[in-house]
């Protein structure tokens, strides 16, 4: 594990009395690739204003290896960013975009040069150094911003939804650019979206946060599979989500029934939420099932059928490689492994050291 | 094959109307050769007689015989009624060759082995084809008659003696005189001291009230956008005040307020105990209060203008900039100016083509005083054209206010199309480095 390089300490912001940022921890190791999830207006931007140096927090610290930077300035914080509408100077050309900090700094002219030729080599924009920045398309443009962006050789980069205004396609190519770009360079990313498709594809690690609070930091993997609680296992992706009991443990009763589970450590007969994945439930004959229902509704995605099957009163979403008639009667099961047991009430999670 | 477009068309040159019957177009034909016979009964004798007067401006002066006035040519009246004879002529001209070139397109089409239109389909393709035409022709002969003729009799004084005291019909007439009052105003060494005196002032009046006014206008806008400023909307309202009235009413109280001798200015001056400053009286210290007064009364324009291309510059792109280390006078350097100056130069380039031509101001203000005994029939602080305006209304100079207004409209075109031109470069160009 290589070290630390960000460490957020009981971080809070808040806006006329509302808080858009609410005592948030995390570390970010360096050259990790670490994602800011969650749904608009749950703090992603201002969160990253603050590490930044946009933004002053109301209270808590910010630390770039293990030293205090809260009072730095932006340009002093070794940090850069890349805008969500890119923000570029639209009076200068590509060359005088990535060059604007050089010059400042009254760097040679030769070193300037070069390092202007690397980026817009890495950016795969040679030959562009005289076109205005108006005339580009919007993945091109984007491409002068990490450029200005990387050539003052930051150790992080942070960026706040910087493929939103990119059509799918695009986006799709662009994350699996920037994924490569960050390998490449060696840098720490602070990545911020509201998509959690994007989220789980491109990063070592997902944060994902709702009203300013962070719910469950993990990788994609454990948060898809380990949802902490309803609202990451909802906003993560389609699921079943029900209310439950947990009688001891590795037992839980929903759905009228007692199961077999692999979730341990919660009181006697805590009322918990209980997720099980679409593509964890098989389908088969009535008598066989744990569960028995009737088909409602059935679409084919693609690869799999989306069935609706409904059971004591509730609506199981299962993707399944067979297909059943609406109205058939099945049944359903799963294994103790696919029941995922969860705190019902949202409380704030912090990573693990 | 049969010639038929060639002899119709040399008979309709002969006579209109005669291709078209030759074209078996018979009432069209008619109706040409009517056309013909009615204006060279009724229109083209006056024609030749204005025409005429205008070549001469009229031989016979007024005279007084026995002590009552007998009226001789009125040179002026002379000189427009031939001008419009001249557009009419055109016009005729013009409506001759239409038929001419008539008679030779439907002797094409006969040629081809097609019958001729009958009247009434030509008059419908004409109608058809010719419906915007004949919507635009009234506005185009209005135009003809309201503003060409007027401009071309303005540019045609420059080359006459038009002028009190001996050339002022109907007591006397006027004449040709070529391109003596062009020579006059660069060697008559009164008319060119005057010139060249004015044509200076003029420019640096221009230039120099524009060009303050703007940045005044810049420096108020960035300081009432910039972050510490409460009640920005406040500080907008009070600062575009002077803009919002009516100019000619802040000048004449601008011109009481500064006067000299009762101005509430000097007598502000006086009474905390500094001297009074002959604000309109001075030739030096008038043209600054020109200039003061004109600041006070543009700068708000280009404040608003300067205020909405700011507010439009998205606040990340000073943030990126102070990523790379810009500090707030880099920040304004790098970003603001040329942002500020790529979208509004072109208002400053039509602001000095204004106060080229700021009559109001000078005139209402000073009226171009204090006088310069070294000028003719000008003062300290008179632009061109309120010299123009002193020639021509008070001193009845017609033929040098003439010269003099073309020359201004030469200057003010030329700064027109370097404009425009430098507003197009400026799209499609990189303006950096
Ligand atoms: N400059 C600001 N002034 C007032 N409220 C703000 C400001 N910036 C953000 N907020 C509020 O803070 C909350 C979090 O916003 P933000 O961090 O932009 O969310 P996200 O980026 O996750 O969509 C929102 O409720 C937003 O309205
Ligand atoms: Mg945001």
């Amino acid at each position: 594990m290589s070290r630390k390089i960000i460490e957020l300490k009981n971080l809070t912001k808040s806006y006329n009395g509302t808080k858009a940022v609410d005592n948030i921890n995390l570390f970010i190791r360096e050259n990790e690739f670490i994602t800011l999830l969650g749904p608009s207006g749950c703090g992603k931007t201002t969160t990253l204003r603050m590490i930044g140096g946009f933004e002053n927090p109301d209270s808590g610290d910010i630390l770039f290896e293990g030293v205090r930077i809260n009072d730095l300035p932006p340009y002093k914080r070794n940090i850069n960013t890349i805008f969500q509408r890119y923000a570029l100077f639209t009076h200068m050309n590509v060359y005088e975009n990535i060059a604007f900090g050089l010059r400042i700094k009254k760097t040679p002219k030769d070193e300037m040069d070069r390092r202007i030729k690397k980026m817009l080599k890495l950016v795969e924009l040679e030959g562009f150094e005289k076109r205005h920045v108006d005339s580009l398309s919007g993945g091109q443009q984007q491409r002068v911003a990490i450029a200005r962006a990387l050539v003052n050789e930051p150790k992080v980069l942070l960026l706040d939804e910087p493929l939103a205004a990119l059509d799918l396609k695009l986006r799709k190519e662009m994350q699996i650019e920037l994924m490569d770009m960050q390998k490449n360079v060696g840098i720490t990313f602070i990545y911020v979206t509201h998509d959690q498709e994007e989220a789980l594809t491109m990063s070592d690690t997902v944060v994902v946060m709702n009203n300013g609070v962070i719910q469950q930091v993990g990788s994609p993997v454990d948060i898809y599979n380990e949802p902490k609680n309803r609202f990451v296992a909802d906003f993560i992706g389609e699921s079943n989500i029900l209310e439950g009991v947990m009688i001891e443990d590795y037992l839980v009763e929903f759905a009228g029934k007692k199961f077999k589970c692999v979730d341990k450590g919660f009181q006697h007969n805590e009322p918990v939420d209980v997720v099980i994945r679409p593509e964890d439930i098989d389908v088969t004959r009535r008598e066989d099932g744990l569960l028995e229902g009737v088909v409602t509704s059935v679409v084919f995605k693609g690869v799999h059928y989306e069935m609706l099957v409904e059971s004591n009163g509730f609506e199981y979403m299962i993707h399944s490689t067979d297909m059943q008639e609406v109205g058939s009667e099945v049944g359903l099961t799963f294994g103790p492994e696919d029941i995922h047991v969860m705190k019902r009430e949202v409380t704030e999670i912090e990573k693990q050291g | 094959m049969v010639r038929y477009s060639a002899k119709a068309g040399v008979l309709s040159a002969i006579f209109m109307g005669l291709g078209q019957l030759y074209n078996r177009q018979v009432v069209k034909g008619i109706l040409f050769l009517l056309a013909e016979i009615l204006y060279i009964i009724f229109i083209l004798p006056y024609n030749i007689e204005s025409i005429r007067g205008l070549i001469t401006l009229g031989d016979k002066p007024q005279e007084i015989v026995d002590g009552k006035i007998i009226q001789g040519d009125h040179s002026i009246f002379l000189m427009v009624f031939g001008i419009i004879s001249v557009i009419v002529l055109l016009l005729f001209i013009v409506f001759y060759l239409l038929n001419i070139r008539d008679a030779i397109a439907v002797g094409k089409q006969r040629e081809h082995g097609r019958v001729p239109a009958g009247f009434i389909n030509s008059l419908k393709t004409a109608s058809e084809k010719g419906f915007p035409y004949l919507f635009l022709s009234p506005a185009v002969i209005l135009i003809l008659f309201i503003t060409v003729v007027p401009l071309i009799f303005g540019i045609l004084i420059a080359f006459t003696n038009y002028s009190s005291p001996d050339h002022l019909p109907p007591r006397n007439l006027v004449d040709w005189v070529g391109f003596d009052n062009f020579i006059n105003l660069f060697k008559l060494s009164t008319f060119s001291r005057t010139f060249f005196g004015v044509a200076l002032w003029t420019v640096v009046w221009a230039v120099v009230s524009s060009v303050t006014a703007f940045f005044t206008g810049m420096f108020f806008a960035v300081l009432i956008n910039s972050k510490g400023v409460a009640v920005k909307k406040f500080w907008r309202t009070i600062f575009i005040l002077p803009w919002a009235m009516p100019g000619f009413i802040s000048i004449l109280i601008m011109r009481n307020m500064f006067n000299g001798q009762f101005g509430p200015i000097n007598k502000y001056l006086q009474a905390i105990g500094l001297g009074a400053v002959p604000w309109l009286a001075d030739k030096t210290w008038a043209k600054i209060t020109c200039l003061l007064v004109n600041l006070w009364l543009a700068f708000p324009y280009y404040m608003a203008m300067i205020s909405g291309v700011l507010t439009s510059i998205s606040n990340e792109l000073y943030e990126a900039a102070s990523i790379e280390g810009a500090n707030a006078v880099k920040q304004f350097t790098k970003i603001t100016l040329p942002i500020v100056m790529y979208s509004t130069a072109p208002l400053l380039i039509m602001g000095i083509a204004h106060n080229f031509n700021n009559f109001n101001l000078i005139y209402l203000l000073t009226m171009g005083n204090p006088t310069n005994t070294s000028y003719s029939y000008a003062g300290h602080t008179d632009i061109l054209l309120s010299w123009l305006y002193k020639l021509t209304l008070d001193q009845s100079q017609f033929h040098m206010a003439s010269v003099v207004s073309i020359i201004i409209f030469v200057i003010v075109a030329v700064m027109s199309v370097i404009n425009f031109s430098y507003t197009k470069s400026f799209r499609e160009e990189d303006m950096v480095q």
